[in-house]
């Protein structure tokens, strides 16, 4: 049997975990890291690098190396405009459409670039369970965790993703959930949590209510734009504002999208600060140091203390603070009603988080679990649950935000309200305003907002096959369902005749299945060209050794006596021929050539390596006792 | 009468899984949400004994447990997760219960902006006062009058309206209590009751919008909303939803 997984996909990490005994387990490498930068990276050429690799990278080719992408998943050019600005790599699209990521002359959705991550996650699996001595070790499904606070359009998107690093994507689960099912597992099962998931990117707050082994989502809220990631910027713009002199605060998106900073200093000067972001969660101060790098030719230090650091990223934190209270409001509490706390995502390692959230809720906030391994944790059990038919546990989450139509005047008249328990469904009529009209448009949008215009736009489908009657006396349910990962279905039928409408939904800022498709058809001939590529690179490696020993034999000072004593008459004609012939190879990009050649370089070096060999153990022993040898 | 669409056996409209094969039954045009969760149509409700009915039928229907189910299967899954999770949201709420139990005895739902548009005779009195109170209060902070006085005079305009409220819940309450016991009722009487429900029903909706005015003045002069209980909640909103 395949194997299944969960995954955490993070803005900053992501991680691969699974259930081995009943218990979940973070698979690690060799050296015992749980943690795969999301980051992606294209050399030159077209290989991929994903992770650690692509981390390096971001220093030495920033402008091909991509970060915090699932900042950009559904989402349109409009939306992304001021951290677009900040980032080394180009960020496009029409206006209205998905984003596209131009890197190394090719153009990217965030789906594309976050099923590069997600094929890193089901690789290192892959050769985890390989390395287990398991027969089937091949990992084909898996659930994926998003912030509770993602909308229909990003939660999509990461399905997206998912299918096309070629995972089933079994379902797509909210992050505080899942890592209040990692703690559950100690059984204290009852009782009221509130779960603080402030990560790189995003921030959820979820209140549950857990009994009998049911997770039950009372409220959920969040920002799903405030993270670490804002806590560098910040810092980021200290540093640079200082290195330039110029004044101190000056937000660097006014500054015409940073783009006259060279990538190289922008990714050392963040590197520096996320360090220092880093000792100060457990020193009282520290330094910024920034390495020389282009556009900074002395480097750059500076003492920073805990206290600056927390002056400067209050309000930041503090913008925790609204969603809070309004979770505890939806789910009908006081603060004084949480019984539990918990601490999720790196960011709440801060000091300062962990003072607000103690204020926020009058209680020591857990953190016993790693607040970046806990939300795979998690992941790894729903995976469990779901194909094991477990029923111990089980996840009731809820839409975080309401869904609804345009009606009349640009007003939104919400179907399904926030916080309601999925899946759940909900239907509205609609008539035809003229005689015989056959088709009506509809505008699904989400959000809380009483206009239209200030809600989220989901999608735009057209309700054809209406039968021709009077103006108003189709009588056209259409029924809105949110399955349990929370993405939306629309189905619509005529109640007089019973005709099925078809529906041709397009989706604001989505990949149609259309698009998936080609992309998915995309992806295995790149993959296969990725593979093709670093074939052809390790073949040149490999002429490249040869060609190199051989030459070295070739400039010995005593290879004329040597020739003369040892070699065969033509035979260094024919090393040299070979040598020429290999060297030639490796300009071009036939592998197969370059093997052939490769091999016939070693054919003739074969007996030159022997003589030299035999040259070299003589010298060693010249002028040596047998007792010494 | 539903038909299983595994086995061809037929199962009364109450049961959730075929009698004969135990597969997950295809929901069919449903209505009564009492039913759904075994319970009578009351209006006295246990809120713990419905929590245990909702996770109890959770663990039933919920698609986690069919994954590896049919398609026919799994779509009953999805729609009876569904269901129930309309039926515990709706019966759980005193209102919203009131409203169900009208509907599926046959009175047409009060609609929501019903209660908003049409001031309730009973209500005349109050509606006009507050009216006047609230147009004096706008012109005062125009001229830009004393805060704390607007505040003030606000809290007084509400009063009136809070205890027409409180007696309407105990109205409320009454009528429950007379439909959850009149077992021995005529229909003429149980139909009495209902309707005297729906009325008061659209009077507490009218009263709910009245207390939302006073409310949004409250906000829009910058005061914290009178007997809020949660005060900054309201203009911490826009910010959480800044990225939506």
């Amino acid at each position: 049997m395949s194997k299944v997984v969960g995954i955490d996909l993070g803005t900053t990490n992501s991680l691969v975990a699974y259930v081995k005994d009943g218990v979940p387990v973070v698979i690690r490498d060799e050296s015992g890291d749980g943690l795969v930068p999301s980051v992606v990276s294209i050399g030159e050429e077209g290989t991929i690098f994903v992770g650690r690799e692509a981390q390096r990278r971001l220093l030495t080719a920033p402008a091909s190396t991509v970060y915090s992408v699932k900042r950009f998943m559904g989402r349109g050019i409009e939306d992304v405009h001021e951290d677009a600005s900040l980032l080394p790599f180009s960020v496009g699209g029409d206006p209205g459409g998905v984003v596209r990521i131009g890197i190394a002359g090719r153009e990217f959705t965030p789906p594309e670039i976050s099923a590069f991550v997600l094929r890193e996650l089901k690789h290192r699996a892959e050769d985890h369970f390989r390395e287990q001595g398991e027969f089937d070790f091949e990992v084909d499904r898996a659930v994926i965790t998003v912030p509770a606070y993602f909308n229909d359009a990003q939660r999509t998107a990461t399905r997206d993703a998912g299918r096309l690093a070629g995972l089933e994507v079994l379902r797509i689960i909210n992050e505080p959930t899942a890592a209040s099912l990692a703690y559950g597992l100690d059984k204290r099962n009852r009782g009221t949590i509130a779960v603080y998931d402030l990560g790189g990117g995003t921030f959820d707050i979820s209140i549950l209510k857990v009994e009998d082994g049911v997770f039950q989502v009372l409220a959920t809220n969040g920002d799903t734009h405030l993270g670490g990631d804002d806590i560098d910027a910040v810092l980021t713009q200290l540093v640079l504002a200082e290195i330039q002199g110029g004044p101190q605060g000056s937000p660097l998106r006014d500054r015409r999208g940073g783009s006259s900073d060279p990538p190289e200093l922008i990714q050392a000067i963040r590197k520096a600060v996320i360090q220092a972001k880093v000792d100060l969660s457990e020193a009282e101060d520290t330094e910024i140091r920034v390495e020389s790098t282009a556009g900074l030719p002395v480097g750059y230090r500076r003492r920073i203390t805990r206290a600056d650091l927390e002056r400067m990223i209050l309000p930041l934190i503090e913008r925790t603070l609204g969603p809070c209270r309004q979770a505890l409001a939806d789910a009908g509490l006081q603060p004084k009603d949480i019984d539990e706390a918990v601490l999720v995502g790196g960011s709440t390692r801060i000091p300062l988080v962990r003072r607000l959230v103690h204020e926020l809720f009058g209680r020591t906030p857990h953190s016993e679990l790693n607040p970046d391994e806990v939300v795979a944790l998690g992941a790894a059990l729903q995976a469990d649950i779901l194909v094991s038919g477990r029923r111990e546990m089980l996840l009731l989450d809820v839409t975080p935000l309401s869904l609804g139509i345009e009606t009349m005047g640009g007003v939104m008249s919400k179907i399904i309200l926030r916080n309601s328990t999925i899946p759940a469904s909900g239907r509205e009529m609609f008539t035809s305003f003229a005689e015989n009209q056959t088709a009506v448009d509809v505008h699904v949008l989400q959000g809380e907002r009483e206009l239209a215009a200030d809600c989220r736009s989901l999608a735009r489908f057209k309700l054809h096959g209406i039968p021709p009657m009077p103006a108003g006396m189709p009588r056209i349910e259409v029924r809105f369902q949110i399955d349990a990962n929370g993405i939306l279905s629309v189905s619509a039928r005529e109640l007089r005749t019973s005709i099925e409408q078809t529906i041709d939904v397009k989706p604001s800022y989505g990949l149609t299945d259309q698009e998936v498709e080609r992309m998915l058809i995309e992806s295995f001939e790149h993959a296969e060209a990725d593979f093709e590529a670093r074939l052809l690179i390790e073949a040149r490696n490999e002429a490249e050794t040869v060609i190199h020993a051989t030459e070295k034999s070739l400039r010995r000072p005593d290879f004329d006596t040597l020739a003369a004593e040892a070699l065969e008459p033509g035979e260094r004609q024919r090393i040299e021929a070979a040598l020429a012939g290999a060297k030639q190879s490796i300009g071009g990009a036939d592998r197969d050539l370059i093997q052939q050649k490769t091999e016939a370089l070693n054919q003739a070096t074969r007996h030159l390596a022997e003589v030299v060999m035999n040259r070299s153990v003589r010298e060693a022993l010249t002028g040596k006792n047998v007792e010494d040898v | 009468m539903l038909e299983c669409r595994n086995c061809g056996a037929g199962a009364p409209v109450d049961e959730h899984f075929c009698p004969q094969c135990d597969r997950i039954l295809a929901l069919g045009r449903y209505g009564d949400y009492f039913s759904f969760v075994g319970l009578p149509r009351r209006l006295g409700l246990d809120q713990q004994d419905l929590e245990r009915r909702f996770r109890d039928l959770s663990r039933k229907f919920h698609p986690d447990y069919f994954y590896n189910a049919s398609p026919a299967e799994r779509l009953a899954s999805l729609e009876r997760s569904s269901y129930l999770n309309d039926a515990y949201r709706t019966i759980r709420n005193p209102a919203a219960r009131i409203e169900h139990l009208l509907a599926i005895e046959g009175l047409p739902p009060a609609k929501s902006d019903e209660g908003g548009v049409k001031v309730p005779p009973a209500l005349l009195e109050e509606v006009f006062a507050l009216n006047e109170e609230l147009d004096e209060i706008r012109e005062l902070r125009e001229s830009g009058g004393d805060e704390a006085q607007l505040r003030a005079r606000l809290e007084l305009a509400r009063r009136p309206i809070d205890r027409k409220r409180e007696e309407h819940e105990r109205r409320i309450q009454e009528l429950s209590d007379r439909w959850d016991s009149n077992a021995g009722a005529t229909a003429g009487e149980r139909r009495a009751t209902l309707e005297a429900l729906r009325e008061q029903l659209l009077e507490q909706k009218y009263i709910d919008n009245l207390l939302a005015a006073i409310e949004r003045e409250a906000a829009g002069s910058g005061l914290s909303a009178p007997g809020s209980g949660q005060p900054g909640a309201e203009s911490l909103e826009p910010k959480a939803q800044g990225h939506p």
